[in-house]
């Protein structure tokens, strides 16, 4: 069974749980595989600490908790504090490198990949696309999930009329994806 | 379909190819040909008179200050149509941006203006605007019609606000789109969860 597992963590009001949503969407709707997403309950806090757990495989998943990840998505400093001594060794590290700086927490051997996604958002024209750009950047470096897929998982998550910010929004998050790849290559794919 | 696919290649109601395209410099000349061409009533109810020496540098010079976007419509080497967003850069309606669409007559009532102007309402929405206005006369029943299905709707009605050819008095009806309700949704969907259980 390959199964590859997932945490993305970050801030509430980031979109935490609506890129979470997308990338086990993408898998089980679109990529013809199969995803579990646990995602964090409890009151709508914006500005406070949010998580969710996903995991894909190519086959049936029995347990869907995700205790040392493959990969972290992180959007935010406290996220990475709390999640990335949870990362398996040799995992890959996806984070806003403009929100989150690494430090001696980071678990040796871990590889990471960087990109200023607020920036890249806010020049979109919404910083609320944030979240988009950090799923096409997922898509643009692990190559887990087509891009056609993303995109098909994308257009009919979000609100009608805002298709086509978020769909620019993803595919700037991947295409810096692609050109990062060559330094963050070797991880779970 | 939005600022990223320009210049679109699409077709009138009627089959005729034509290609959507951004103003730049290399527009100038069909830009001015085809206002020049515009009968006197359609040209009465544009804010600017087109016909002025130096209009096409003074627009120009809005569109490179990013003020005015413009996007033309070719029928070959023909200009059939423009469209514009104008918005402030700056100030207490930087939030508001307004469309205004010249079609030329031959080319009415083929969809045209319903795909400038949905095609600007995408744009302006992509800006970062949040209400949208048409300013329109009391007789531009069509141009309602065509901005209705697109969600504006009448805001105010100025009465005797604009003159006529024949020199009468006509209300201007100011239809309005709030766009920022599209965004609003998915700032709903962007709340998250706490995560101290399911963490």
């Amino acid at each position: 069974m390959t199964a590859t597992e997932i945490r993305v963590g970050g801030l509430g009001g980031q979109g935490v749980i609506l890129c979470a949503s997308i990338l086990g969407k993408c898998a089980s709707i679109f990529a013809g595989r199969h995803a579990t997403l646990i995602q964090a309950f409890g009151p709508e806090a914006r500005g406070s600490a949010c998580s969710a757990q996903v995991m894909i495989s190519d086959d049936p998943i029995g347990y869907p908790y995700v205790k040392h990840p493959d990969i972290l998505v992180l959007m935010s400093q406290d996220a990475y504090k709390q999640f990335v001594p949870q990362l398996k060794p040799g995992g890959l590290l996806l984070y806003e490198n403009e929100l989150v700086t690494l430090d001696d927490r980071l678990p040796a051997g871990a590889r990471t990949c960087g990109i200023p996604a607020t920036r890249f958002a806010e020049e979109l024209g919404r910083r609320l696309v944030l979240n988009i750009v950090m799923t096409g950047f997922f898509g643009g470096t692990t190559d887990l999930l087509p891009l056609q897929a993303l995109e098909e998982a994308v257009r009919s998550t979000v609100p009608k009329g805002t298709e086509e910010l978020n769909l620019r929004a993803l595919r700037r998050g991947y295409d810096f994806g692609r050109e990062q790849q060559p330094e963050a290559t070797h991880g779970p794919r | 379909m939005g600022l990223g696919e320009l210049p679109l290649h699409t077709s009138l109601r009627s089959g005729t190819p034509i290609v959507l395209s951004l103003l730049g410099e290399a527009g100038r000349e069909g830009l001015t040909q085809f206002y020049s061409h515009l009968p006197e009533p359609d040209r009465m109810v544009l804010k600017d008179d087109v016909t002025t020496q130096g209009w096409a540098d003074r627009f120009l010079q809005k569109v490179g200050t990013g003020e005015v976007l413009s996007i033309l419509a070719w029928e070959g080497p023909l200009v059939i149509a423009e469209g514009s967003l104008y918005r402030s850069l700056h100030g207490w309606m930087r939030h508001v941006g307004e469309i205004r669409v010249t079609i030329a007559p031959a080319r009415r009532r083929q969809g045209l203006g319903l795909t400038l102007t949905g095609l600007l309402v995408r744009i302006a929405t992509d800006f970062g605007i949040e209400k949208l206005v048409v300013q329109t006369m009391e007789s531009q029943a069509g141009t309602r019609q065509t901005v209705e299905k697109l969600g504006f709707h009448t805001e105010a009605i100025l009465p005797r606000h604009v003159t006529d050819l024949g020199g009468h008095k006509r209300d201007l009806i100011l239809m309005s789109s709030d766009v920022s309700q599209i965004w609003a949704s998915m700032e709903a969907m962007m709340q998250d969860y706490h995560p101290h259980s399911g963490g």
